[in-house]
């Protein structure tokens, strides 16, 4: 067996005297779309934000085999890991421009500006509104912002916080049949927490459910769909 | 209507150099929404290098550029070791740090340099560019105002041309998703502190280079109230509300005050901080501020 | 409370807090007599004054930072203008005293309730203003204070830059109070008696004496005050405000009301410090009130330790002696004269600041009580 491009163990993590993960493991391998699906509160984001080093863990945690446990968020992301955070990852007093700018801020190489370019091209409307601030844009235009904000530092794993919060429905279609393209085009292996398990479990290969800080559940999204536990719990069936 | 004309243009002249100051205590309230206390103090202990290193004898806008070198080192050095520790949002250890730096900096500056006022050397020509019966307007004036302008032009282009003046205002925008785009916070901030400090430099030496001034360690607690009271009303995160501010103040302090028969002439100070007042109760994000939004 | 008093009367915690105390009052009183004329310690060749002038003007200050305490340490309001409040209450005094002969005592009477409105007046903006911009704003109040007193409207009420004279009226002891009897009976004590000075006291002496007494009786009261309000159901609402404004908020306690009440007694007591202070020096003089104040102020505050009420004792303490101390402090060893000429007590006390935040969150007290819990943990282990 490969070794995963994601690779976490034994993930405890604490914010003060509340502990909110209990021990996870959990991997993701290249070119997968893995989906965590759980209730408000059960730790999802916590999570992502182990990952990026954003708080307190113990555990492992390994990027190619090799560990990021002891690195800072800006290391982190040099390591190929992008996060797109809850709500709006956007910076809504920069504009678009700006925004796919700082994205692109730990590369130094010559392709920035055609990575721009490309962007532009799968999502005409950021083109249309590049001078305009980002605060300006739509919930949906910002989401697509924000995603392509993450992708700008040619991540290896993307990490995506409930992308689909507060959209309306079919913005969250849209949005989800791009990442679907996204990954089959570029082959960009992504890790999403969502609440929507519908269309998580669409597009996703493998899925986690996360219960209180512990995973209850894992396999194959398919086969997910089909169990009676999730359908009752978060399939509204 | 000649004085008019007059106090119009002192209003300038000392609108000014409290917009230098003002934009200084912007650039750091953008990125960590702090208000440091010790921003006109590290200014005047600034302007007093730059006096020592005229009288070492090295030419004036040398001695300048030299001396905000030196306070734009300094003041990395103090964000990095007195700063950078604390949480952000929790305002009270960070109001108590800058004040502390407040005594320390003017104590040092006092201890130095004694308390005498000295007399500051000129930056710019001399006399009147332009009179008018009564009415003069000095070369200073213009000087001062153009390069408060020319300082602003200045950082307006390092923050939106340069890599680290994106980083910074990424910073000021969305503190987590700098983080998670991997820009290291601390020392962008740190660029932002040594950027303050040399604009503050600048306006302070400016300032004590005014012909009807002389430098003295405490000129600067007035000029820190007009300053802050200029910076409020153009926004605390605006910098060319800094200048609107900074004009706005000075001309309260030169025209308003004077001809308002009721409001005493030493009751400049009081009007700015009157000014200050009632921006901070009617409209806490200034004239040209953007209005904070507050997310849920 | 009076329970809690009444089934405590015999317990050894009870025995041990009458004990403390009366020994806090007697070492007061010792103090007290021991520097009614000026005592001197000399370290090397320089000489530090300790007398009750100083001890005064302790007093003065700490009731000012105690009110501090209320409005940031309890209450978590960033308010920096205190000396606005120590200079109102100042001159509302010195005005009574000098204009219309008002004994002090009742001067208080107008100062507490003018300087608690005032206070509640200026703090009604904070309703709105919060945080840093509430800094901003008092940082601005406290530097007007001495341009507002020097105008030439308030000339009659404050007498301009020259200040406001209060020697006219002179702090007589009560006959009645044995001051000659007991500072003799000290004399006698053997081996110890040398401190207490010779013979009977003068009548500066025994003014100075009375003052002692009268403002430490003072000051005892407003902090039985504070330490009651701080317990009482609006003092938890001020610490709720402090913790969570929100929660606060949504806990039912009424914000405005809170917030109003807290810089109305904050204001008050930074009345009563001034009236003390000027009832101390004898004028009222504009540059006693300057932004330079309202930051010792904090000084005193953060290095006591913020929210502890024994932190504004010692934070009074510290802001009376150090300054001085540092001036009368001439010559030592390895260190330029320069730098003992300027504002070397200026420089002490902005580097405490930052040194106790940074290292000693909690100030002395804090400090204090962490380390004697060191301790008393020690000495259980080992008891058991």
């Amino acid at each position: 067996m490969t070794t995963p491009l994601l690779r976490v163990e034994r993930l405890e993590a604490r914010y003060g005297p509340v502990r909110v993960l209990h021990g996870i493991a959990l991997n993701v391998y290249e070119k997968e779309i893995v989906v965590v699906l759980g209730a408000n509160g059960a730790g999802k984001t916590t999570v992502l934000r182990s990952i990026s080093g954003m708080v307190e863990t113990s555990g492992l945690i390994e990027i190619g085999g090799e560990s990021i446990k002891k690195l800072n968020p800006s290391e982190i992301v040099r390591r190929g890991v992008a996060h797109v955070p809850q709500g709006r990852g956007t910076f809504p007093e920069l504009t678009v421009e700006e925004n796919l700018k700082v994205g692109a801020f730990i590369r130094n190489d010559k392709d920035i500006n055609n990575d721009i370019e490309t962007c532009y091209e799968s999502y005409p409307v950021l083109y249309e509104r590049k001078t305009q601030a980002a605060g300006s844009l739509s919930g949906g235009e910002q989401q697509m912002l924000a995603v392509s904000r993450a992708l700008m530092s040619r991540p290896k794993l993307l990490l995506m916080d409930e992308p689909s919060l507060g959209l309306a429905p079919q913005i969250v279609e849209d949005l989800f049949a791009r990442f679907v393209t996204m990954n089959q085009n570029q082959g960009t292996t992504m890790l999403i927490v969502e609440q929507n398990a519908q269309l998580a479990l669409d597009i996703a290969g493998r899925a986690y459910v996360l219960e209180s800080g512990e995973i209850t559940l894992e396999g194959q999204a398919e086969e997910l769909a089909k169990d009676d536990a999730i359908r009752r719990a978060y399939l509204g069936a | 209507m000649d004085l008019f004309l007059q106090r119009v243009f002192d209003a300038i002249t000392n609108g000014s150099t409290y917009a230098l100051i003002a934009v200084a205590m912007v650039l750091i309230f953008k990125a960590t929404t702090l208000i440091n206390f010790a921003q006109g103090e590290q200014a005047i202990l600034g302007a007093f290098a730059v006096l020592q290193l005229w009288y070492w004898g090295i030419p004036m806008w040398g001695a300048v550029i030299i001396g905000m070198l030196f306070s734009a080192v300094l003041a990395a050095g103090l964000e990095r070791v007195f700063i950078r520790k604390f949480d952000p949002a929790d305002h009270l250890p960070l109001v108590i740090i800058t004040l502390g730096l407040f005594l320390v900096i003017n104590a040092i500056a006092a201890i130095v340099w004694r308390f005498d006022p000295q007399s500051f050397p000129q930056l710019f020509p001399s006399g009147n560019a332009f009179t008018y019966n009564n009415v003069r307007l000095t070369w200073y004036s213009i000087f001062a105002f153009g390069s408060c302008v020319l300082v602003l032009v200045v950082f307006q282009t390092l923050l939106t041309k340069t890599k680290i003046g994106l980083a910074f205002r990424a910073v000021s925008s969305n503190l987590e998703s700098s983080r998670l785009s991997g820009i290291k916070i601390g020392p962008t901030l740190q660029f932002g502190w040594a950027l303050a400090a040399a604009a503050g430099t600048l306006g302070a030496s400016i300032y004590a280079a005014n012909p009807v001034l002389q430098i003295e360690p405490s000129m600067m607690l007035r000029a820190l109230i007009f300053s802050v009271s200029a910076a409020a009303l153009g926004g605390l995160d605006s910098l060319w509300g800094a200048l609107i501010g900074g004009l706005t103040i000075g001309f309260v302090q030169s025209v308003v005050v004077q001809y308002i028969p009721f409001i005493p002439n030493e009751m400049s100070l009081s009007a700015a901080v009157v000014v200050l007042l009632i921006v901070l109760t009617l409209r806490p994000s200034g004239v040209l501020g953007t209005k904070a939004v507050e997310r849920v | 409370m009076l329970q809690k008093l009444y089934s405590s009367r015999f317990t050894p915690e009870r025995n041990y807090q009458i004990a403390k105390w009366t020994f806090f009052v007697i070492a007061l009183l010792l103090i007290a007599f021991a520097y009614v004329d000026v005592g001197t310690i000399s370290i090397g060749s320089n000489n530090y004054n300790l007398s009750l002038i100083r001890l005064n003007k302790a007093i003065a200050y700490t009731i000012a930072i105690l009110g501090l305490q209320v409005v940031i340490g309890y209450t978590g309001q960033i308010a920096l203008g205190q000396s606005f409040f120590f200079g109102t209450g100042a001159y509302i005094s010195a005005w009574l005293i000098a204009d219309h002969s008002w004994p002090f005592l009742l001067t208080l009477l107008i100062v507490i309730p003018s300087c608690f409105l005032i206070g509640m007046i200026l703090g009604l903006p904070a309703l709105r203003i919060r945080g840093l911009y509430l800094a901003l704003l008092t940082f601005g109040l406290a530097a007007v204070f001495p341009s507002i007193v020097k105008l030439d409207k308030l000339y009659g009420y404050t007498g301009g830059a020259g200040g406001k004279l209060t020697s006219n009226y002179k702090f007589i002891a009560p006959s009645w109070l044995p001051f000659d009897e007991v500072a003799q009976a000290l004399q006698k004590i053997p081996l110890l008696g040398d401190f207490f000075g010779d013979g009977p006291l003068s009548t500066r002496e025994e003014s100075r004496l009375w003052k002692f007494i009268l403002f430490s009786l003072l000051a005892g009261l407003c902090f039985w005050l504070v330490h009651n309000l701080i317990r009482s159901r609006p003092g938890r609402a001020m610490r709720a405000i402090r913790d969570n404004e929100t929660s606060a908020a949504v806990s039912g306690v009424n914000l405005a009301l809170t917030k109003t009440l807290s810089f109305g007694v904050a204001s008050a007591l930074g009345g009563i410090g001034g009236a003390i202070y000027v009832a101390e020096i004898g004028i009222a003089s504009p540059d006693d009130f300057s932004s330079l104040v309202a930051i010792y102020l904090i000084v005193g505050l953060v290095v006591g330790g913020v929210g502890t009420l024994p932190g504004a004792v010692i934070g009074g303490l510290i802001y009376a002696l150090v300054p001085d101390w540092a001036s009368s402090t001439q010559s030592i060893s390895f260190v330029p004269e320069r730098w003992l000429q300027g504002p070397t007590g200026s420089l002490i006390l902005g580097v405490l600041l930052i040194v106790l935040t940074l290292f000693l969150p909690g100030g002395i007290v804090m400090g204090w009580r962490k380390f004697k819990n060191k301790l008393l943990g020690k000495e259980l282990s080992t008891a058991r």
